[in-house]
């Protein structure tokens, strides 16, 4: 016989019937059923296969730590593989699918390695399939993969959203249970801000569960009334569905909500899941003991279950466990099961509890055999019966259905996620966290205390004594204190003698032998146990298996559990999906999109975007007739230099610099001088790093005695603003200087070519002519007529006379669209950042593809730029290191293919003519590479061994990676204009 | 001198409008793209003592037109424009105890409110904004989701979000999309 729905009591709602299907098969449950009970209801107790021997595996639990009712739910892209049916709420239309069995969970051929499995104990894989090495990662590994396992993810995207949020409370009180309800409400009563979270679907823990009494009290109104007074306290929040997961530094605590898993109607305004970023002034740990199973042959057969979620699922779910129970117990737990069965008209064949004084207070109708055990458990899928060793005498009894308990674990998880170890207390027969840390206190049987009115009393006390220290007078505890009458047993690790394999590790498959074999092994030690049997590992981390291992372990190893330790505990507590991890942050809100003011003129210019970091830039400008990127970005740069172009530079990082000190700070902060800059003029500043290495270049101009206007390369704006910060208040908190990161601020606009100074006049008021504005000016202009006021800049990337004119964000496309205005009758373009790139590499300007973070101003030929004069500057310290000024430095020279027709690559290595291709005879790297159409080839900037002696010098270049050689010269990087003509028009 | 027209673009003027998200919820959000008046970053020289009160007085006096943006730093906003002549002015009054970057065109005010504006933003900022600690007048620099802001507290159930132009309409998406299950109702002109 198998497990049924009993005609009447539990919290389910008859009325409210749920259709859903496992395995294809239809069945029925009612609103109040986890998926797991309502498979039990349908008398469906084999559930899954297991992980190694495909044994046939029913429910064990009714909570978190489930490890062998692991279910697929979902279809496509909502498929969630390794669900616990434990948690899982029923709702109308789920569909779930048992895992790990081919063809079906009644027949799974797997169940073949069951025989094999003399040869599978702990360690086969590492013994086994050792040689050939290459067969592990391409043969073996993929085998076993296959044959082994949990369930498949899907392929397909998942439709649904999630997000993340933050919350603030002064107590975060994890777990709903007695003792979490009683400071809940001690701490609502007293004003504090609550949070109440709780993996169920309904608050309550073990209240929900059990049938005793507190005091005259039965739990369910207990319940009700605590939970109705809660929902009447405006300062106190409960998050149902909710499993804190996690203890971090600040008293963070992250927990993932079920917002939508427990219906099939999915509503696409909310998320499905919501991660939660809980901030607590304190916490209090309420989060329950963990029953364990009991070591013995057979102790997986469908039919097996914990005593207390037997009794969950009769209280609760209204479900008998079948007609004819085996209470198997060291401890109280097994008793109120067998008390609550009868309760419901269902027979206990037998209470079979290991300790030899058992308590005479049992007054059910079940036999007792104290001082026995149960060896075996007997049944394929399902149960048949025990046989029971008393007095060395065997004894087969028949049932359908096992208790067991073997006493209890508190469930301490979260307590050590900041670093804490647990420690074995005797007194307890169980590890204990320590009950007080830095914003966390542990309550009720999280701390060890066992019965039900001593869990409330904890609570409350709890509460209260930390209120005072959240400043909030400590209102009157909300339960008065009791004593804990709950009896500690002594601990049963195992069962000896048993017949049929005995499973320390339902999930991992890990029998009693396994663990004996590591000790024996030499892997005792708890860490290489769990790695060597694998004991503790995989969706459920042990919760069930890991003191139980310790325990046989310690048994093994003849020591005290305290010498055998835990392994370590890290979050997350249970099994989180990526979805909730990823929270919004995929697709268009994968990250944030940073638009330059000029972005919607530069597409109705039909510009071809680029992402560079956040930004999109112009990359070039499409014209008719254009077939690849690279005739549009030939004809900008022909057009430049021989009209005029326009370019965006809004992306380039500025920085407004303020105070009386701004001059000196700058003079310390590059490698050149700006102490004397005079007012009106941009100057060209190196920036090193503390090693003498350059950080950053640009240009920064003085636009008033203590203003100064900084640029950095768009990918340092932000860090060279944090670099000013940090100098400023760590380094010289004595200078006045301030700074304003000014980015967002400006359009800036580059008009460059020989026409440019002709279309700029047409817009600026004042004279910008050679004399009056001369090469590395700079000064706020008045535009249009006195309607707008810009900065301009002479500067130029190209090479040729340029401007850079800023102007306020929002006129940036008029400003823009009047420069293109301007400029038609002189044939100018818009260009983007490749002809950008091609005009600097011809002109052997570097850029951070060159200022890679090995190379010093020398190697970039700027020797001359460092101040030799100025007392200190950030870099001077490490500049004159032996390496830093080794002659074989690799220094920057120019490349061009020795044939025109031929090219390379950027990456590419050079080599001396004649060298063999190697590492060893390595002489530098292609740092930029582009097709001049000025000079009608490839060029290319290098970092080279002596570079700048070896112009004129044939060498290879040579691409390891695409088998490409080209034979090339070493030369001057500056390849056009190298009288810089052209720079004044 | 050529005669060319000059128009003002705002930051938003791309951003996606109209209603989004759960119809009637009764706690519908509204997110307003705000005048692109003037915006003035105020930051205080070295020594120069208290200066809240003088900072207040390049103010146009409306409420929360000061805002706290870090030690020593502030951000005075405005409906109006200013001109380069209102400007100097401006910076006349502060007597070279604080200097003034104009920021009018490189931070954008977008207004957002609703009965649950704070479960809303919650979705983005680490910031307890409940008004026992975040009360109506406050600022603070935040992480909205990714993106950096300075909110303000402009009512029981309204904020203002001030932030960078380049990432305004990327954080007008996600505020729509974080608004969602509350419906929004967004809109960029006055």
């Amino acid at each position: 016989m198998s497990s049924f729905r009993l005609s009447k009591g539990g919290r389910i709602d008859r009325a409210k019937p749920l259709d859903f299907t496992f395995d294809g098969k239809p069945m029925q449950g009612f609103a109040g059923d986890t998926l797991a009970s309502a498979l039990l209801a349908n008398g469906r107790q084999l559930v899954g296969r297991s992980f190694k021997y495909h044994r046939p595996r029913g429910i064990l639990t009714a909570g978190a730590a489930e490890p062998n009712a692991l279910v697929t739910i979902g279809e496509g892209g909502r498929t969630e593989a390794n669900t616990r049916a434990t948690l899982v709420e029923l709702y109308s239309g789920l569909k779930a699918k048992s895992q790990n069995r081919w063809p079906s969970v009644d027949f799974d051929l797997g169940a073949v390695n069951s025989l094999l499995s003399p040869f599978l104990g702990a360690g086969f894989y590492y013994k086994t399939f050792m040689w050939p090495a290459a067969f592990w990662e391409k043969v073996y590994e993929p085998i076993i993969r296959k044959a082994a396992g949990l369930g498949r993810a899907t392929y397909e995207p998942d439709p649904d959203t999630y997000e993340k949020c933050w919350t603030h409370c002064d107590l975060l009180v994890i777990g709903a249970g007695p003792a979490g309800l009683a400071a809940a409400l001690t701490a609502g009563r007293a004003g504090a801000r609550v949070i109440l979270a709780d993996e169920g679907f309904e608050p309550g823990g073990s209240l929900l569960a059990e049938t005793a009494a507190i005091g005259e009290k039965a739990a369910a109104v207990l319940l009700e009334e605590t939970l109705a007074e809660l929902a009447s306290l405006a300062n106190v929040r409960i998050f149902s569905r909710t499993t804190v997961f996690g203890w971090y530094d600040g008293n963070v605590f992250g927990a993932v909500e079920s917002v939508q898993k427990n219906t099939a109607a999915i509503d696409p305004n909310r998320p499905v899941e919501r991660l939660w970023r809980l901030a607590a002034r304190h916490a209090i740990l309420a989060s329950g003991a963990e029953e364990r199973p009991l070591v013995f042959g057979g102790n997986d057969i469908p039919g097996v279950m914990m005593a207390g979620a037997m009794r969950s699922y009769l209280n609760r779910q209204a479900i008998a466990p079948g007609k004819r129970t085996v209470v198997f117990t060291n401890d109280e737990s097994g008793y109120r099961t067998a008390t609550d069965l009868e309760a419901a008209g269902l027979e206990v064949a037998a209470i079979v509890d290991s300790r030899v004084g058992a308590p005479s207070s049992w007054a059910g109708r079940a036999p007792v055999f104290p001082g026995a055990v149960v060896q075996d458990a007997k049944g394929g899928k399902a149960l048949t019966g025990v046989t029971m060793i008393k007095g060395g005498a065997l004894e087969t009894i028949k049932a359908d259905a096992l208790a067991m308990s073997g006493g209890w674990s508190p469930i301490i998880h979260l307590a050590c996620h900041r670093g804490a170890r647990p420690v074995w207390s005797d007194a307890k027969a169980a590890f204990v966290a320590p009950q007080t840390q830095d914003g966390l206190t542990i309550a009720g049987s999280a701390a060890g205390v066992g019965a039900l009115e001593a869990c409330l009393a904890d609570g409350a006390e709890k509460a209260g004594n930390v209120l005072p220290s959240l400043g909030f007078s400590s209102a009157a505890a909300a339960f008065t204190p009791a004593v804990d009458t709950a009896t500690v047993a002594k601990p049963l690790w195992c069962v000896r003698g048993a017949k049929g394999k005995a499973f320390v590790d339902y999930q991992n498959d890990v029998h009693l032998k396994d663990l004996r074999l590591a000790v024996s092994e030499g892997y005792g030690h708890v860490e290489l146990a769990k790695r060597y049997t694998t004991n503790g590992m995989a969706t459920d981390q042990g919760k069930l298996s890991n003191v139980n291992a310790i325990g046989i372990l310690a048994e093994a190893r003849k020591v005290s559990p305290a010498d055998v330790g835990t392994t370590t505990f890290r979050p997350f507590y249970t099994p989180l999906s990526f979805g909730a991890l990823t929270g919004a942050s995929k697709g268009k809100h994968f990250q944030p999109v940073r638009k330059s003011p000029l972005h919607d003129w530069a597409r109705k210019n039909g510009a071809v975007f680029v992402e560079t970091g956040l930004w999109y830039r112009s990359s070039w400008f499409p014209k008719a007739g254009e077939t690849t990127w690279r005739d549009s970005v030939d004809r900008e740069v022909l057009n430049v230099r021989k009209n005029a172009g326009i370019c965006d530079v809004s992306t380039l990082g500025k920085i407004e610099i303020f105070g009386k000190d701004a001059a000196e700070f700058l003079n310390r902060i590059y490698c050149n001088a700006f102490l004397k800059l005079p007012v009106g003029k941009a100057r060209y500043g190196l920036m090193l790093r503390e090693d003498g290495m350059i950080y950053d270049d640009g240009t920064t101009s003085r636009l008033s005695e203590n203003h100064f206007f900084m640029t950095t390369t768009t990918a340092y704006a932000a860090g060279v603003m944090n670099h000013l910060e940090f100098c400023a208040q760590a380094l010289w908190p004595d200078l006045d200087v301030q700074f304003a990161s000014s980015t967002d601020q400006w359009a800036q606009i580059a008009v460059a070519g020989p026409k440019s100074r002709t279309i700029l006049q047409a817009l600026v008021d004042e004279d910008i002519c050679e004399v009056a504005f001369p090469f590395l000016g700079a000064k706020e202009v008045s535009l249009f007529g006195g309607k707008l006021t810009g900065r301009l800049f002479r500067i130029s990337f190209s090479g040729e006379l340029a401007y850079e004119l800023a102007v306020p964000a929002g006129y940036g496309e008029a400003v823009a669209d009047a420069i293109m205005q301007a400029g038609s009758p002189h044939g100018i373009c818009p260009y983007g950042v490749e002809a950008l790139g091609v005009m600097r590499i011809e002109k052997g300007h570097v850029t951070h593809s060159e200022i890679n973070g090995t190379v010093t101003p020398a190697d970039l030929g700027f020797a001359k730029m460092v101040s030799t004069t100025k007392p200190d500057f950030i870099g001077k310290a490490m500049l004159s290191r032996d390496g830093m000024v080794a002659q074989d430095r690799l220094s920057l020279v120019g490349v061009k293919p020795l044939d025109p027709a031929t090219t390379f690559r950027t990456g590419s290595h050079i080599l001396s003519e004649a060298a063999t291709p190697s590492l060893e005879n390595d002489q530098g790297y292609v740092t930029s590479s582009c097709f001049s159409p000025n000079l009608g080839s490839t060029i290319g900037l290098a970092l080279v061994k002596h570079g700048p002696k070896r112009h004129g010098e044939q060498v290879t270049v040579w691409n390891d990676l695409k088998n490409e050689y080209t034979k090339a010269v070493l030369c001057s990087p500056v390849f056009f204009d190298p009288e810089n003509e052209k720079l004044h028009g | 001198m050529v005669d060319f027209a000059l128009f003002h673009r705002s930051a938003l003027a791309g951003a996606k409008t109209g209603s989004f998200g759960a119809a009637s919820t009764g706690s519908r959000i509204a997110l307003t793209a705000l005048s692109e008046g003037h915006v003035l970053h105020v930051l205080a020289a070295h020594g120069s003592g208290a200066l809240r009160g003088l900072v207040a007085q390049i103010g146009d006096g409306g409420p929360y037109a000061v805002r706290a943006y870090g030690p020593g730093q502030w951000f005075v906003v405005g409906d109006a424009a200013l001109s380069a002549a209102d400007l100097s002015g401006k910076a006349a009054l502060l007597a070279s105890r604080a200097s003034i970057a104009d920021q009018s065109h490189g931070r954008v005010r977008i207004g957002i409110g609703g009965a649950s504006v704070e479960a809303v933003l919650a979705k983005g900022t680490a910031v307890d904004l409940d008004q026992a600690n975040f009360a109506i007048g406050h600022s603070a620099m935040t992480l909205i989701g990714h993106i950096s802001a300075l909110i303000t507290r402009t009512g029981v159930e309204s904020f203002e979000l001030m932030v960078l132009r380049g990432f305004a309409e990327s954080l007008w998406d996600d505020l729509v999309q974080m608004s969602l299950e509350f419906g929004v109702e967004a809109k960029t002109a006055d």
